[in-house]
């Protein structure tokens, strides 16, 4: 069975709907988001309503925790003054509109959802803060899909999507026993683990301003990145009259992130 | 013999930078002096800030800068070779010797004659910039005296600046402080890929603010000066920010005190 991945929604209810458009033209019935429903757009409430309307199962992302749990993120999150300015400014835009169902939503979104071997965060399985990029060490990958016990690992976060199969790995264990004798070695061969990101809905981030979610197929295991169109335009100019900056417009309408990652992508928030 | 030159041309074709390399490959006694140009209606000459100025006195040390004031030196003029900028964007306005007559009556007013004129875009003899033919332009600029940048923050901005955040941007250049005491020459055109990020040579000590130019200017069409001045002012560090930031390079240089 297909089933639909979305992730990183960003408060762009044109782009949502865009995306909706395109998954139900295909059938697809099924649809997992893996947070971020808010931050940095223009309809917040509009675009945590469709979710609900919908009935589409989330995890909640880093921004809904932090909408939900206040700014208590260290500095560590962005990589400049700037970029931490406009992040704190669209934040307090959005937690002063957002209303109280909505919050209340976004407050009971887990932090993962799991179906059989197929596991979904937003982040990583241990924050809706790490970044796991495509090139991120596989060792380290692996570990991440591994110790959540999970086969395929769907995330968002990143804002680039991208497929990555982990095989080949292996766990070598040496045992010391009590005493003496020599240590005990056993080595297990790991199955192919796989991270699948979701790219971005509401603020692409890949070269293009068009929106990106996952499709994957239970059954083949065959996962297709998915490109729709969207009015861009409409976006803007309610970025504009929201009273958001305008320089939010302006890096939506080229396919730039709001606020870049953070230098170290690989850092986890310690709060 | 005294050699004066005049170099002109439109915005951003690259006049300072040739200056920089002839001095440097002159080697002795030199000047400069920065014309205010030649203005028309709809072009607006890119404010003199003292950027260039700033920039080449840092790069060339035996520089004497004449901007702004009669030529004075020491120096026997026979071994000095001059060097005149001056913004001129076409040549519809000159007249028989290839210059616009405002540029003549400042050339006046310092009592120079040169002896050689080159214009980029027309002379065989400078380099072959993609010198663009301006309509329309707009001038804006903005002292930042005394403001230290988020580096971070000032990749960010640029980046916006001169890819169309904030108008249509042909032109930028600035001289712009950095925490650690750096200062940077920023130069930017659109014909041409890429910026220029230049330190400068002389370098200010971890403590405080530094007192010494700093300023941007910019040419374009529908400029946003609002939206400008209110990144930057995201962009600058604070008191504190930038105390948090030059202690730790003191602590490295001991004889230096905070100036905050």
């Amino acid at each position: 069975m297909a089933h639909a991945v979305i992730s990183c929604l960003h408060a762009n209810l044109a782009a949502f709907e865009a995306v909706l458009d395109d998954i139900d033209q295909q059938g697809i019935t099924t649809i997992t988001c893996l947070g971020d429903l808010v931050g940095y757009g223009p309809q917040p409430n509009e675009v945590v309503e469709l979710v609900q309307q919908r009935a589409i199962p989330t995890c909640q992302g880093c921004w809904d925790e932090d909408i939900i749990d206040g700014l208590n993120a260290c500095e560590c999150s962005y990589p400049s003054q700037l970029a931490e300015r406009r992040g704190h400014q669209a934040h307090h835009w959005t937690a002063d509109r957002l209303t109280d169902n909505n919050k209340a939503f976004l407050a009971t979104l887990p932090i993962t959802l799991r179906r059989d071997k197929l596991l979904f965060v937003h982040g990583s399985p241990n924050s809706q803060h790490e970044y796991l990029l495509p090139d991120m060490n596989a060792f380290a990958a692996l570990e991440r899909v591994e110790t959540a016990g999970a086969e395929t690992l769907f995330c968002g976060h990143t804002h680039q999507p991208y497929v990555r199969e982990l095989s080949g790995g292996s766990i070598r264990v040496s045992v010391q026993q009590h005493g003496n004798g020599p240590a005990t070695e056993q080595e297990m061969t790991l199955p192919m683990r796989r991270i699948v990101n979701a790219g971005s809905v509401g603020e692409p981030r890949h070269g293009t301003t068009k929106a990106t979610y996952v499709v994957h197929d239970d059954n083949t295991g065959n996962v297709s990145i998915r490109e729709v169109d969207y009015d861009v335009a409409k976006t803007c100019r309610a970025i504009v009259e929201a009273g958001l900056p305008d320089v939010f417009a302006w890096r939506l309408s080229h396919g730039f992130e709001y606020a870049e990652r953070a230098e170290d992508a690989s850092h986890v928030c310690e709060r | 013999m005294q050699q004066t030159w005049l170099i002109t041309g439109p915005p951003g074709c690259g006049k300072t930078n040739w200056i920089r390399e002839t001095l440097l490959n002159h080697g002795g006694a030199c000047a400069y002096l920065r014309l205010d140009g030649a203005t028309h209606e709809e072009l607006g000459l890119g404010h003199n800030a003292g950027i260039d100025q700033g920039w080449l006195m840092d790069q060339i040390p035996q520089l004497e800068d004449w901007s702004g004031s009669a030529p004075s030196s020491s120096v026997p003029s026979d071994d000095r070779f001059v060097l005149i900028e001056a913004q001129q964007f076409s040549s519809s306005t000159q007249s028989g010797d290839g210059l616009d007559p405002q540029i003549k009556q400042q050339l006046q007013r310092f009592n120079l004659t040169p002896d050689r004129t080159l214009h980029f875009g027309i002379d065989p003899d400078l380099p072959k910039q993609d010198t663009l033919d301006f309509t329309e332009l707009e001038a804006w600029h903005l002292a930042l005296q005394g403001c230290v940048w988020d580096p971070n923050s000032l990749s960010s901005f640029w980046f916006e600046l001169v890819n169309g955040a904030y108008g249509d941007v042909y032109r930028a250049k600035a001289l712009m402080n950095m925490p650690d005491g750096r200062s940077f020459f920023c130069n930017w055109m659109v014909s041409q890929s890429g910026s220029q990020f230049l330190p400068l040579q002389a370098v200010a000590p971890p403590t405080g603010r530094p007192n010494r130019l700093s300023h941007l200017v910019i040419q374009g069409k529908g400029l946003i000066p609002t939206g400008i001045e209110s990144t930057i002012l995201d962009c600058l560090l604070s008191d504190d920010v930038l105390e948090l930031q030059q202690a730790p390079l003191r602590d490295q240089q001991p004889n230096l005190q905070p100036t905050l």
